[in-house]
């Protein structure tokens, strides 16, 4: 055959989906869909598109297929599904499918946090990833076919359940990225640690309650420390002390907490009062202020210690310090943009698209796996009477990308 | 400068909880936040005038817990801290806000001039002079502003102005090329005339004055408002696509429709959600055409965008304000403001050229004019002001 321009041109029209790439297709599953829920704002990322790098960026994705697990009032699934041609499964295996017998995406993203879950003993809301993942899982077990997965926040709030997690991705060899959005926002300095630094001493201070804020402070400190020199340990012990215990304790040092504090823009106390700034480690407020402060203690295998303080009668953002040998004490913020825009959302809306167009997580599973543990280990310290807790299962070993992952563009 | 420590006097309208001098004489009193500790000013601000005193003020209340910071009836007798001679090493003027009259325009007629007067005197009286900051435009009326200026120059003190928006954090943290060929640029803010119209065009001008050449100057300027504007924005009379690149770097987008927390806007949503649109149209004498637009409803932060030569994609940024309107508890941006008048306090030298303030003093007043006149195109012969900025950054970064 004479394939002219024209007849080319027109057997293109016909056969959109041999001419050029179709876009990705994406199943998200959730436990809510409603607004500023992550299902909703991380989810519609993929749907409406997000802001990035000075533009309306449009993802190549394509999402065919919705499981949420509880439709609360003001449920926004079917709505959503009806608008953009996607539909809403009742189980996990068919929106993976999309009603079909086979694994029909490309990629899944499991967004299992906000909705109506117990609570156990140690405070930690059960939200259902793990049983989301197995399901998942299952299907690309008996395809003999796997694809990219996300899942949103800590991977579990039992380090065992998160391990068999990490542990199928591997048997099944999918690429798996979780975690937070603290880790992939901008810093305010932009500060990076050099890849093999040696850290004397690292303080993180957050805000909110546990187990929530806790894990996104945590894994905040856990993306700078990583990148020491070495690489990641694992962790050899927890402890999570509170009240004024903290104040006493030796292990954290108050021209850290200064050097944080000093990047906050939302100090409470006398600055709600009567708008002026504060040096609380200075005036000595902290301990008037904080009701119940919380400290957790993290000891790697190599020997460096980390403290992570909740301090949320103090601060309403999330600051890091760090003393690097031979360099003055260094600090950022973590910043969290606001309501409803959410934009860091977008910042890890963006490391998503990376994974599910090149088929490769750009930042270790591993670190959101240790912070699942560390943060569970530092539970159980604090149920236990705050004792001291040795953690032989966190020996969770990794290395940090080379290249730079939160966003500065 | 051990054992020689700046003194300094500080010039207010009103000293209230989230007024410009709350936020900037604190930094002064308690410190701030900055290169990663807490930072207190190696200078001492021991004299105060405050010309408004309400029943939210707190200067008393600063005064007592600053024992060394002196409140002072007058200008002159803060200045002299009553011994009949200057007695400070520097100069803080805050005039904003407080309960002043208006113009029939609608300006707040704050009496920067006035204060600059009192203090041109002290120091024509002591035969001495220091250097000043001017928080804000230097006065809503041109002529006086001009004035303001002429005197610095024939006196010759350090003399510095402005606003805190192209001193504070950048997100993107990117400063301006040096040396760039720019055709057009544009912020996207929100807030009122002769009031956050000031900000943007100077987070504008802070950007551009880098471009190749140097700032030359401007020689006319139109404002659009209500319908006007936004017959302009369908007559592409700006770039859209800078508008939309602008929009981009918003995180204060407000959703245009209900069930979406972040989504792109399209003109007719902006039109129903922006109800006072406002812009300023001018144009530089090298050729640069610039675009201020007051989008309150839609954004509530600062996000520039210009058009660069040979560049693939606009060059953008948001000019990042801590806002304590409930996103923040302080206004941070006073920090990076408050630092770089102590550089000048103590070497003697601004950071940043004064010209800036003037030339963007007039564009606020130009753009007021222009509404005031029905939204006419008004020539700007008289902001034929030249200036090239330092070389190094002065926006916060670190």
């Amino acid at each position: 055959m004479n394939i002219t321009r024209r007849t080319f041109l027109g057997t293109a029209a016909a056969l959109p989906a041999l001419a050029q790439a179709r876009p990705k297709r994406v199943a998200i599953i959730t436990t809510i869909f409603r607004l500023q829920s992550h299902g909703q704002h991380i989810g519609d990322r993929f749907i409406v598109g997000y802001p990035f790098a000075g533009e309306w960026h449009k993802p190549d994705t394509q999402v065919v297929s919705l499981y949420v697990d509880q439709k609360p009032a003001g449920d926004l699934s079917e709505a959503r599904a009806k608008e953009f041609g996607f539909k809403v499964y009742p189980t996990i295996a068919e929106t993976v499918c999309c009603g079909g017998s086979k694994l029909a995406v490309d990629a899944v993203l499991i967004i299992g946090e906000h909705g109506d879950y117990p609570h156990n003993e140690k405070g930690q809301v059960l939200y259902p990833r793990f049983e989301f993942f197995e399901q998942v899982a299952k299907v690309f077990e008996s395809e003999g076919r796997s694809v990219p997965v996300y899942n949103d926040k800590h991977l579990s709030y039992s380090f065992e359940k998160a391990k068999r997690m990490r542990d199928t991705s591997h048997r099944l060899k999918f690429p798996m990225l979780a975690g937070s959005s603290l880790p992939v926002t901008w810093r305010l300095p932009d500060l990076e640690l050099p890849l093999g630094c040696e850290i004397e001493d690292a303080l993180m201070v957050g805000c909110g309650g546990s187990d929530a804020m806790d894990f996104h402070a945590l894994e905040a400190m856990q993306c700078m420390l990583e990148r020491r020199k070495g690489g990641e340990s694992g962790v050899k012990s927890v402890q999570l002390i509170e009240g004024d215990d903290v104040w006493k304790d030796a292990r954290w040092s108050k021209e850290m907490l200064r050097s944080a504090l000093s990047r906050s823009d939302n100090l409470k106390g006398a600055t709600v009062t009567d708008g002026r700034t504060q040096d609380m480690v200075g005036t000595g407020v902290l301990p008037g202020l904080v009701k119940n402060p919380w400290a957790y203690f993290i000891e790697y295998r190599d020997g460096t210690k980390a403290t992570m303080l909740m301090l949320s009668d103090a601060v309403g953002d999330f600051t890091f310090a760090v003393k690097l040998k031979g360099k003055p004490i260094q600090s950022t913020q973590f910043f969290l943009s606001p309501d409803p825009n959410v934009t860091y959302s977008a910042c890890l809306a963006h490391k998503i698209e990376q994974m599910i167009m090149t088929g490769n997580a750009p930042y270790p599973v591993e670190r959101t796996l240790l912070v699942s543990g560390m943060l569970e280990s530092c539970l159980d310290s604090r149920v236990k009477g705050h004792v001291k807790m040795d953690t032989p299962h966190l020996a969770v070993t990794y290395q940090a990308p080379r290249e730079s992952q939160y966003c500065r563009i | 400068m051990a054992g020689n420590r700046p003194k300094l006097a500080a010039i207010t309208t009103v000293y209230r909880k989230m007024a410009h001098t709350q936020h900037i004489v604190d930094r002064y009193l308690e410190g701030y936040g900055w290169n990663g500790t807490h930072h207190h000013p190696e200078m001492d601000l021991i004299a105060l005038y405050v010309d408004q005193v309400g029943a939210d003020d707190l200067s008393r209340d600063r005064a007592a817990r600053f024992p060394a910071m002196k409140i002072y009836p007058t200008i002159a007798e803060a200045l002299t801290c009553g011994t009949g001679k200057l007695a400070v090493d520097g100069v803080v003027v805050v005039g904003e806000h407080g309960d002043y009259p208006k113009t029939p325009k609608g300006q707040v007629q704050y009496p920067r001039y006035r204060f600059f007067e009192e203090i041109a005197a002290v120091f024509r009286a002591s035969g001495r002079s220091v250097p000043m900051f001017n928080d804000k435009h230097l006065s809503w009326n041109w002529e006086w502003a001009k004035k303001m200026y002429d005197t610095s120059k024939e006196m010759g003190f350090a003399y510095m102005a402005g606003s805190s928006l192209p001193v504070t954090w950048r997100i993107p943290s990117v400063e301006f090329p040096d040396g760039a060929k720019v055709s057009e640029a544009l912020c996207i803010c929100y807030g009122g005339v002769d009031s956050y119209d000031f900000h943007g065009l100077e987070t504008i001008q802070g950007m551009v004055e880098r471009r190749q050449g140097g700032e030359s100057g401007v020689k006319w300027l139109q404002a659009y408002r209500g319908d006007k504007f936004w017959e302009a924005c369908r007559e592409n009379v700006w770039p859209r696509n800078l508008m939309n690149t602008a929009l981009c770097r918003s995180h204060t987008l407000t959703p245009a429709r209900a069930g979406f927390n972040d989504i792109f806007p399209s003109l007719d949503d902006m039109r129903t959600l922006v109800r006072d649109p406002v812009a300023y149209r001018y144009e530089h004498n090298d050729g640069l055409k610039c675009t201020m637009m007051l989008m309150g409803g839609l954004v509530r932060d600062f996000n520039f965008a210009a058009t660069l030569e040979g560049a693939s994609k606009p060059f953008s940024t948001q000019a990042y304000l801590p806002m304590p309107d409930g996103r923040t508890t302080l206004a941070d941006f006073f920090n990076p403001l408050s630092n770089n008048m102590e550089k000048m306090f103590l070497s003697g030298k601004p950071t940043i050229p004064i010209e800036r303030t003037l030339l963007t003093t007039g564009l606020t007043a130009a753009g007021v004019d222009s509404l005031y006149a029905g939204q006419v195109r008004i020539e700007t012969p008289h902001l034929a002001i030249k200036y090239q900025p330092a070389k190094e950054s002065t926006f916060w970064r670190t």
